[in-house]
């Protein structure tokens, strides 16, 4: 799990363009959006395309991904469930 | 006061106003749904020409969009009798993404929508050169406010406003991206609604400062506001400021009906409930009409006001397909049913991506001769800044820069501004104009207000958005590289850099994008003044604002004081 929460650090940062950030400013259980990072509604959609992109997750309507996209452990273990690729 | 002499409306569902209103009135709708279109894997409803009408329209030499816009132009100029090509008569293009379907390949060249206003323009027979308004979803009535201030301003005596867009892979693969369309026939302002369908067409009004002689009554356009919500890049603010302002400065007692945007989105809809009940008019009827068409983009603000008068002179207020139960907290009126009005003013309201919101109103009035017009405010520009590939001056002053291309406006940002993370999200127009702002702010030496109703941003191209256009197309390749990027597609449209201006400085004064075929000082100036005719306005952050790629860059920009 470890793993794939290290490569999602790494791939948000990417596709996110957080310059100047590197994992380790990212805890894993810290929220996302709000106080946390300050991601907003657009990033929650770029997530969503990485997701199907990079682990063959189709997410239709990004209401269901409230609590998916809380944190970074969020997110890994719906992708440790969920991922097709 | 300036008139509406004549108008046209062309979409999927007739080639005139008169034809489309009778098809709305007979409750038809030009959404459908359609499997399999442009190789894109979901479903898409939406309103689109048939192959015969296509066909019917095509001209040689001219692009699909072109063709459109120019057959709207045509039909409604074939109604009035205007001085063509004089010098004081102005061709107005409304567009979001013009002749996008152009993009890689050999037509390429063409692809500014500058360059298919002049197409178009010329194809009509007028000599003056062409203004594009591109202002995302509310262009169409941002064009009609900028050409009838040109007009009160003496600027010229008739405009041709004409608004368009097609439907294309690349428009449908970015609106599906943002999770803002619904697969089944949109639903504005309804509990169940799921989001917005896109629909082509094009639409026109010829504007006057005269009436035509023998003329009795004609619509005029009464009052035009344009706010900026300065909240976020793409989604409405949820407390309305911009939506609210902009309505509160053209809406007076007495009129019969409202007619919202109505997308059919979560978000938009809601917000305008609470801009239309905040604002006292929660007793006046409201309608939205994307049920019949779609979301037009370009076309949107000027088909929608061009339909709801002349429903209006008929005597009604259009329903509005698809609502059934109100799903909105602002307790507004929806009109679900055909309904009967001897109204005669009416208001036009509008939002979009950008942050930008518009409202219009119009009022049925006698043909009177014409009144002196309002002079535009003399203005002094205060602070400039230039950067450029070669240089950066600000004030006049050369500022030291390292790095080479565009790299420099990071070194820039580095060195100037920094924390602003948001600065790494945007494109290189965006980050173009987000570094020339700042260095110009500098330049004031002002404190950044939490808000600012008194200043407004105004930028001019002429290549649009094609860096950030190229971007995106690079998302939506065939089979396995087809992953749409939502951030990517915000950035392909021009106006988000005024967006991010306002945003960063809590400007809610009007935002707004003009391409034009050259860099010309003259129009722009024109522009300028036309636009602080909206005397709540104190001053701009205005200019010339072009990327085109790593070496070829220029951000030429000013605070402009109004001397009103």
């Amino acid at each position: 799990m470890e793993e794939l929460e290290l490569e999602l650090k790494q791939e948000i940062i990417k596709v996110l363009n957080l310059e100047d950030m590197t994992p380790d400013d990212i805890e894993t259980d810290a929220p996302l959006f709000g106080e946390g990072l300050g991601l907003d509604s657009i990033d929650v959609l770029e997530i969503i395309v990485l997701l199907e992109k990079k682990y063959g997750i189709k997410l239709a309507n990004p209401a269901e991904g409230k609590g998916i996209f809380r944190s970074i452990a969020t997110i890994a273990d719906y992708v440790s469930k969920n991922r097709k690729k | 006061m300036i008139y509406i002499i004549a108008d046209n409306i062309t979409s999927p569902l007739g080639a005139t106003t008169g034809e489309n209103l009778e098809a709305i009135l007979q409750g038809r709708s030009a959404l459908r749904r359609h499997e399999g279109l442009w190789g894109i894997p979901t479903a898409v409803c939406a309103s689109l020409f048939s192959r015969e009408q296509t066909a019917r329209m095509t001209r040689e030499g001219m692009t699909r969009f072109e063709a459109l816009a120019l057959s709207s132009a045509r039909e409604a100029m074939s109604r009035c009798k205007i001085d063509v090509a004089s010098e004081r008569t102005l061709f107005v293009l409304s567009t979001t993404k013009g002749n996008i379907e152009l993009l890689g390949t050999d037509g390429e060249t063409r692809i500014s929508p500058a360059e298919a206003a002049e197409h178009i323009a010329r194809a009509l027979g007028l000599t003056t050169q062409p203004l594009t308004v591109c202002n995302a979803c509310i262009s169409g009535v941002s064009a009609m406010i900028t050409a009838e201030r040109l007009l009160e301003a003496g600027n010229y005596d008739t405009a041709v406003v004409t608004g368009a867009d097609v439907a294309c892979r690349f428009t449908v693969s970015g609106f599906q991206a943002l999770k803002a369309v619904s697969e089944d026939a949109c639903r504005p302002f309804d509990l169940e609604r799921l989001g917005l369908n896109l629909g082509e067409a094009a639409a026109t009004v010829v504007l006057s400062r005269k009436a035509p002689e023998g003329a009795q009554a004609l619509w005029a356009l009464e009052a035009g506001a344009v706010n900026n919500d300065a909240h976020h890049i793409t989604s409405p603010s949820p407390r309305a400021e911009g939506a609210s302002a902009a309505l509160r400065a053209v809406a007076s007692e007495g009129i019969a009906l409202i007619n919202a945007h109505g997308t059919a989105t979560m978000f938009n809809d809601q917000m305008e409930s609470v801009a239309i009940a905040g604002c006292g008019f929660g007793d006046v009827p409201v309608n939205a009409l994307k049920g019949y068409t779609g979301h037009t983009l370009g076309a949107a603000g000027i088909l929608e006001t061009v339909l709801t008068a002349a429903a209006l002179e008929r005597g009604f207020i259009l329903p509005t397909k698809g609502y059934g139960e109100r799903g909105v907290s602002g307790r507004i009126d929806v009109v679900s049913a055909l309904r009967k009005t001897d109204g005669r003013r009416f208001v036009k309201m509008i939002s979009g991506f950008g942050g930008g919101n518009a409202a219009l109103s119009l009022v049925r009035t006698e043909a009177e001769d014409a009144p002196e017009g309002k002079k535009a405010p003399d203005f002094v520009r205060t602070h400039n800044v230039e950067i450029t590939p070669e240089r950066v001056l600000v004030d006049g002053r050369e500022v030291a820069c390292e790095g080479e291309g565009l790299s420099k406006l990071t070194a820039l940002y580095k060195q100037h501004i920094a924390s602003y993370p948001k600065y790494y999200k945007m494109d290189p127009l965006a980050r173009l104009g987000f570094v020339a702002s700042e260095l110009l702010l500098q330049a004031e030496g002002k404190e950044r207000k939490e808000e600012d109703t008194t200043r407004g941003v105004v930028l001019c191209n002429s290549s649009s958005s094609i860096m950030a256009d190229r971007a995106y197309e690079t998302t939506i390749g065939e089979g396995d590289n087809y992953y749409p990027s939502p951030s990517a597609f915000i950035y392909t449209l021009p106006n988000i850099v005024t967006g991010e201006i306002a945003l960063r400085n809590g400007y809610r004064g009007e935002t707004g994008f003009c391409i034009m075929p050259r860099k010309d000082e003259a129009l722009i100036d024109r522009i300028v003044g036309a636009t602080l005719l909206d005397r709540r306005l104190d001053s701009l952050v205005a200019g010339w604002i072009d990327c085109t790629d790593d070496t070829h860059y220029e951000a030429n920009i000013y605070i402009i004081e109004s001397n009103k």
